[in-house]
Parts: C-alpha cells; sequence; structure tokens
C-alpha cells in the first residue's frame, strides 16, 4: 500500500512508526506476520503511488507490476526507491481510524543518486 | 548503485522541516526544536506525531504544558531552519538564538514561528516512552495555511542534513556533478574493492552516531536540559549622547587621565571637569585634556551645578565614601571597578544612589567589549556545541606601587584587581558559577602585601567549568586571554583585538585535503592549527570596550534611564570574587551564593541586550 503517514521513533532503540488504516489489507498482513518493508518513494513515482494506493491488495495483486526484490534478511524491496527498510513490529497502539505500528528497524538500503531525486509528498499527489 | 543503510539517516525516513514551539511558563521562555520526523497518524480525529529527543528540553516543555505549534518550513526558509537546527541544545531562549520570529496564538494559547508555510497547533493526548525519544501523540486544535509562502514546497530535510558547509551551493553543485556522471559511485566501488564493504549494522551503529541508552541519558541530563545559570547579557551596540552633560572626573592619577581620555573621545557633548588634590598635577590634566575647569577637592566639585555626573578614578577603597558624597549631592556616578572593596560598601553604594535617584554605573569595560559579545552569540548559535570549560591567562609582569601595592586599600591583589574583569567575563558568557577553589604558587614580588598570582576554579551545577589564572608575577606571552572550549569547536579571544578565533570540531577544507596528501611525512610537514582557524572580524572602532562603556554611562544620564550595566551586576562581580579570597584562605571549595537580578535592573538591562 502507499502510506502517507509514516517517522523516525527512536535512535536507541532505533525504530520508526507507520500509522495505517484499520480497514486496509495491509493493517491484517502487518498484525499477522509482524513485519514489513518500507520503500521510500520519490518524485516521478506518482503513478505508482496512485496505483497502490487506490486499490486494495484484496482485490488485486500490487506486488505483481512491481520491480520488487528479496533484500538480505528476505524483506521485498522497491527497485527505483530512495530507500527501502526491514521492519520488526515492536508495539501497536490504536489511533482513531488508524493503527500505529512502532517497529525496529532492522536494516535497509538506500540509492546513492538520493541525493538529486527529492522525497515524493503527498501535496505532490493532490 | 545501491548500498546498505548504515544508520537510520541512511534510510531517508526524515523528510519535512518544521519548527516545534512551546511556551515554558515556569521559565517564562518559548522553547524551540528543529523537527525533520513528524507525520499525520489519523485521518478521523486528525492526530499528529512527534518524537522530541528526551535530552532536548523541548520534551520536558511538552510534557509539562501539553501543548505546542508545529510551523512547517518553507523550501526558501533553508537558513532559518538551518539556524535554528544548529542552536545550542541547552541554551534558553532560542527564537533570540536562531534570528527566528515568534508570535503567540491567544486562542490556543500556543507561541509559533513565523516565515512559515503553515502551523498546526496541537495538544497532546498521549506520550509513549519509547526510547531515546518520545512519541508525542496529539490533537490537532487548527492548521492554519500563513498566505506569504502559498504555493511553496516544504523544506525537505535532506538540505539541513550532513556537515555545515561554507559553500553549500557549491558543494551541491560539486556533489550532483560527481553523482550525475557516475565518478562518485566509481569511486565508492574501487574503496569498497579495496578496503571491502563496511559493517552495516543500522541498529548498533546509529546508537553509536546518535543514540542513548538511558543510563546515559540520565547522566547527561544530571546538568538539566537546558543551561539557566547565564543571566548577563552583553549590550547589543554602544548607545549614543544627544544633549550636552556636565562630567568631573575625580582623581588626577594615571587611570583619572585616561577617564579623560575616554570622555573627550566619547563625545563631543561632553562638558569635562577635572578633580584632583594634587594642584599642579590636576592643573595639568585639566589642560591637557581641555577640561573646562577642575577643583581640588571633591565637595566643590560636588557643589558646581554645571557638574552633572562624576567618574570615580580613585583608589578601590575610597570609591564607597565619594560615591555616597555624590549621591547625597544627587550627581549620577560611573566608579572604576571593583565597585568597592567590601559587600557593605557596594550595598550602602547602591542604597544611597536609589535613594537620591541618581544613577549609578561601574566602569566594566568587560561588559562592553565586543569580542565577548560575539563569543556569547556565537555560544547561542551553537558553533562549539555545549561550552564546557572557559580558561582565562590574563595579566603580565605588574609591579604596583602606592595604595595599589596595599591589600587593605587594594582589597586584595590581583585577583580583586583584574578578577573581577575576568568573572564579569565568565558571567557573560557561560554564567553564574555555584562554587569556587581558589589556590595559588610562591610569591614573587614581596614589595606588594596582596596576591600577585592566583588560580581559581568555579564550578556550575550545570556543568560547565572554569579557570582563571591571573598573574602579575611573571608574562603571558602571545596566547588569547581568554579560551571557551566545547564539544563542537573552541573560542579563541585575544586581548584588545577586533576579532576572534574560531576552531570548529569539523574539519575545514583545506585540513581534509592535507589528510588525503601522500607521502603521510608531507601531509604532516603541512598540516597546521591555523588551516582549522575560522577568523572572525569584528566592526568595532572600539575593541577594548572603554569606550563603549563611557558612552552607555553618557548616554543612561542623558536619557535619564538604568545603564546597561547596572550596580547590582558589578556588586555580584565582587561577591565571586571575595568567595575565591575565601577560597583561598581556607583552602577548600566555597559556596557561592545564588543570585538574581534585581527585577528593575533586569528589565533595564535585558532592553538593551
Amino acid at each position: 500500500m502507499t502510506l502517507s503517514f509514516f517517522s523516525e521513533v527512536a535512535h536507541h532503540p532505533t525504530t520508526l512508526w507507520v500509522s495505517v488504516g484499520q480497514g486496509c489489507y495491509t493493517h491484517q498482513l502487518i498484525q499477522e506476520s509482524g513485519r514489513f518493508s518500507l520503500a521510500l518513494l520519490r518524485r516521478g513515482q506518482e503513478d505508482l503511488a496512485r496505483r497502490c494506493g487506490t486499490v486494495s491488495g484484496r482485490e488485486a495483486d500490487k506486488c505483481a507490476p512491481l520491480a520488487l526484490y528479496r533484500s538480505a534478511d528476505d524483506f521485498l524491496y522497491l527497485a527505483g526507491a530512495l530507500a527501502c527498510v526491514s521492519c520488526r513490529v515492536r508495539s501497536a497502539h490504536p489511533a482513531g481510524d488508524h493503527t500505529l505500528f512502532v517497529a525496529d528497524l532492522l536494516s535497509g538500503e538506500f540509492d546513492t543518486r538520493a541525493s538529486l531525486h527529492p522525497h515524493l509528498l503527498t501535496t505532490d499527489l493532490v | 548503485m545501491r548500498l546498505p543503510a548504515r544508520t537510520i539517516w541512511d534510510a531517508r525516513i526524515q523528510v519535512v522541516c518544521a519548527a516545534v514551539s512551546a511556551r515554558d511558563r515556569e521559565h517564562e521562555d518559548v522553547e524551540l526544536w528543529m523537527c525533520g520526523n513528524f507525520g499525520q497518524a489519523s485521518l478521523d480525529p486528525p492526530r499528529i506525531i512527534i518524537n522530541p529527543n528526551r535530552l532536548y528540553p523541548i520534551d520536558g516543555v511538552i510534557r509539562r504544558e501539553g501543548r505546542f505549534a508545529l510551523s512547517v518550513f518553507p523550501a526558501s526558509g533553508r537558513e532559518a531552519a538551518l539556524r535554528l537546527a544548529r542552536v545550542r541544545r541547552r541554551t534558553p531562549e532560542k527564537a533570540r538564538a536562531a534570528g527566528l520570529p515568534l508570535h503567540f496564538d491567544e486562542k490556543h494559547g500556543i507561541p509559533w514561528v513565523g516565515g512559515t508555510l503553515r502551523t498546526l497547533f496541537c495538544e497532546v493526548e498521549q506520550i509513549l516512552d519509547t526510547g531515546d525519544h518520545s512519541l508525542v501523540i496529539a490533537r490537532l486544535l487548527e492548521a492554519r495555511e500563513h498566505s506569504s509562502h502559498r504555493g511553496e514546497r516544504p523544506l525537505l530535510y535532506r538540505e539541513i542534513s550532513g556537515t555545515p558547509s561554507r559553500y553549500p551551493r557549491l558543494e551541491k553543485l560539486v556533489r550532483n556533478a560527481l553523482i550525475r556522471t557516475g565518478a562518485l559511485d566509481a569511486l565508492r566501488k574501487a574503496l569498497l574493492r579495496r578496503r571491502g564493504a563496511p559493517a552495516a549494522d543500522l541498529p548498533a551503529l546509529t546508537y553509536r552516531e546518535g543514540g542513548q541508552t538511558d543510563q546515559e541519558m540520565a547522566q547527561i541530563l544530571r546538568y538539566g536540559a537546558s543551561d539557566r545559570s547565564r543571566l548577563l547579557r552583553p549590550p547589543a551596540a554602544p548607545a549614543v549622547l544627544r544633549r550636552r552633560v556636565g562630567v568631573c572626573v575625580v582623581g588626577a592619577g594615571q587611570w583619572g587621565s585616561y577617564h579623560c581620555q575616554l570622555f573627550r573621545q566619547a563625545s563631543p557633548q561632553v562638558d569635562l571637569f577635572v578633580c584632583g588634590r594634587n594642584p599642579d598635577r590636576t592643573a595639568r590634566l585639566a589642560h591637557a585634556s581641555g577640561a573646562q575647569g577642575y577643583f581640588l577637592a571633591l565637595d566643590q566639585a560636588l557643589a558646581d551645578p554645571r557638574v552633572e555626573a562624576v567618574s570615580l578614578a580613585l583608589p578601590h577603597h575610597l570609591h564607597a565614601q565619594a560615591a555616597r558624597q555624590a549621591a547625597a549631592a544627587r550627581k549620577h556616578i560611573l566608579v572604576e571597578k571593583p565597585i568597592a572593596t567590601k559587600l557593605e560598601d557596594a550595598d550602602a553604594m547602591i542604597a544611597a544612589a536609589g535613594q537620591a535617584g541618581v544613577l549609578l554605573m561601574t566602569a566594566e569595560d568587560v561588559h562592553f567589549r565586543p569580542a565577548i559579545r560575539e563569543a556569547a552569540l556565537a555560544i547561542d548559535r551553537g558553533d562549539i556545541g555545549e561550552p564546557l570549560y572557559l580558561n582565562v591567562h590574563a595579566g603580565g609582569v605588574m609591579r604596583p606601587e602606592g595604595w595599589k601595592a596595599d591589600k587593605e586599600r587594594m582589597g586584595g591583589g590581583v585577583l580583586m584587581d583584574i578578577g573581577v574583569h575576568y568573572v564579569r567575563a565568565l558571567r557573560l558568557l557561560l554564567g553564574e558559577p555555584d562554587r569556587v577553589l581558589a589556590t595559588r604558587a610562591m610569591q614573587i614580588n614581596t614589595k606588594i602585601s596582596g596576591d600577585d598570582s592566583v588560580q581559581a576554579l568555579f564550578a556550575s551545577r550545570f556543568g560547565w567549568q572554569a579557570h582563571l589564572l591571573l598573574n602579575w608575577a611573571g608574562p603571558r606571552g602571545h596566547a588569547p586571554d581568554i579560551v571557551i572550549a566545547g564539544d563542537q569547536g573552541v573560542l579563541h579571544l585575544w586581548p584588545g583585538a577586533a576579532y576572534y578565533d574560531l576552531y570548529p570540531a569539523a574539519p575545514q577544507p583545506v585540513t581534509v585535503a592535507l589528510s588525503y596528501l601522500r607521502p603521510r611525512r608531507l601531509a604532516e610537514r603541512l598540516m597546521s592549527p591555523v588551516w582549522q582557524r575560522v577568523r572572525r572580524r569584528i566592526a568595532d572602532e572600539d575593541p577594548r570596550g572603554y569606550l563603549s562603556e563611557v558612552r552607555e554611562f553618557l548616554a543612561a544620564v542623558g536619557e535619564g534611564r538604568p545603564p546597561a550595566s547596572p550596580p547590582g551586576d558589578a556588586r555580584r562581580d565582587l561577591e565571586i570574587v571575595l568567595c575565591a579570597y575565601a577560597s583561598l584562605r581556607e583552602e577548600s571549595w566555597t559556596a557561592i551564593p545564588p543570585w538574581e537580578r534585581r527585577r528593575d535592573e533586569h528589565d533595564a538591562a535585558r532592553s538593551h541586550s
């Protein structure tokens, strides 16, 4: 899914948070597996963001058209993203219509050309 | 090319920059924090999340106050965001230090930062203790867009991250060119082949570079999240006299002569008089300084209606009596430092001036020394990180004679004479010390009854220390008189110099270039601390501060207002020096009483800083 709400939590333990709508298929998958990967999109990937943000994984296989590959620790990473990180859920906190997952950052990769590309912002999709 | 992320910063999850602001009612202050990590947690109801570092004062303030604002920087606000990001972590009044415009929203009772894209006013719902940062979940009270930057993109965190550069545009241009041409990747590949892949334990490396355990945080927070020890600030700029003022310099000795010279230089609006006991010397000085007249007794000077103010350049033990007489005659008073030799005398002088409604100011040039003003600003800006040590090495060979050789009339020796100056410098640069340990080597000059060399160690409960080495016994050589060392750099202040030096911890371009030079022996030969030096010139005609001190006195008299350096400050200098003398006698640490500026003096001095 395309996620707008995420950020850093702490440096020790090294954690981040993502906020996922409770009705989303991804929410169910994260709850079941306790792990997920996060791919940071850059400007120019608006179509990809829209595609993954408007269709539910229950209705279509959103992964099929994506250039995904497996990381060394067996997480799915997205080729062409600014960076990708592997996360393991540490705790979950209900937040209105969303759930806040606090997760450990296990490992990650970044594109050395990332500084040429700005982050894709939610406002870029409007 | 894709590389393993070694730290959380490689993961690029810090996206947009914002200034988080919260009202700190306990300290009548506004706490600020440059936040590169915030997000919306839910749409219905709208909630915002921030994650302040628990070492930062903003964490405690948000926990206490329960409200904050988040003002999003526009892309054009890079310089403002950088200033806030670099500002000293423990400094109070961050908006002033970072030069950010603050506004206060009455409706929500929350301060916010101007010049931003939009401001989100928030109320804390829940705080999760999640390690070395807190996770603050807040309800959105109002999102307000500011028209001045409408349509602009927000400032991305990557624009302000990394080592500060003196030439950011050039550096960015070169870096982007290297990336686009593939040169940087080729270099990386070559290095990887030669050195092997670096370890990529993301949590361990993140902790090593910027994480803290609970134990480490407790150790750091023992000294407080904020350093509130500094109560004095140097005045911003010398004042200007706007009407004629009649001043009589009392004392026709060497220092009285210097006072005459300063008043002459300070303003053409001064009607100068001289008062001394020695008729020949007084007449000569009056003639040489172009004075309008002279007096041979203080009573005569005080009785003359042309004399509106007196400048007391007298032996220390005479300050109190002369000041009380002047106050009784309703004359404004500039008194040489130290204000007196005893606290009771200083109190009597301040009380007499207060009762008579006249101005009393101590001639403390250090208060007006431009390098100290600029260094204080540099510390606030975060140029040296957290200041840890202040070192003073002052004095030089001096063989005092007359009253200066007599510790009763002098109030002591070198510690009293120049100690008050450097105690003031310490208070302006770091703050109020809590205890002192003074000690001394053998006496060299046995012709004086006071001390001819002393060293004093001052300590603050806020975690900094200061060492003053004051010495008339031997030469001091070519060295800065004040050194302030922090974790990110060190400042060197030179006596009488219209500049100061910063040696940042981050390597300067020449240092970096030389470090790559081979053979290594050549690099070592060419390497010099000078390459790390950033010399900052100060545009000020009065590098010592004497002229500014006199101008401020004249302007305060002219405007009928309290001076930027009120007498209570000088009394405090004396109190600290007397504590150092007590320590010297008792050969042990001595507690320095806590101090707070009188409210009226506080307000008056702040209006000038």
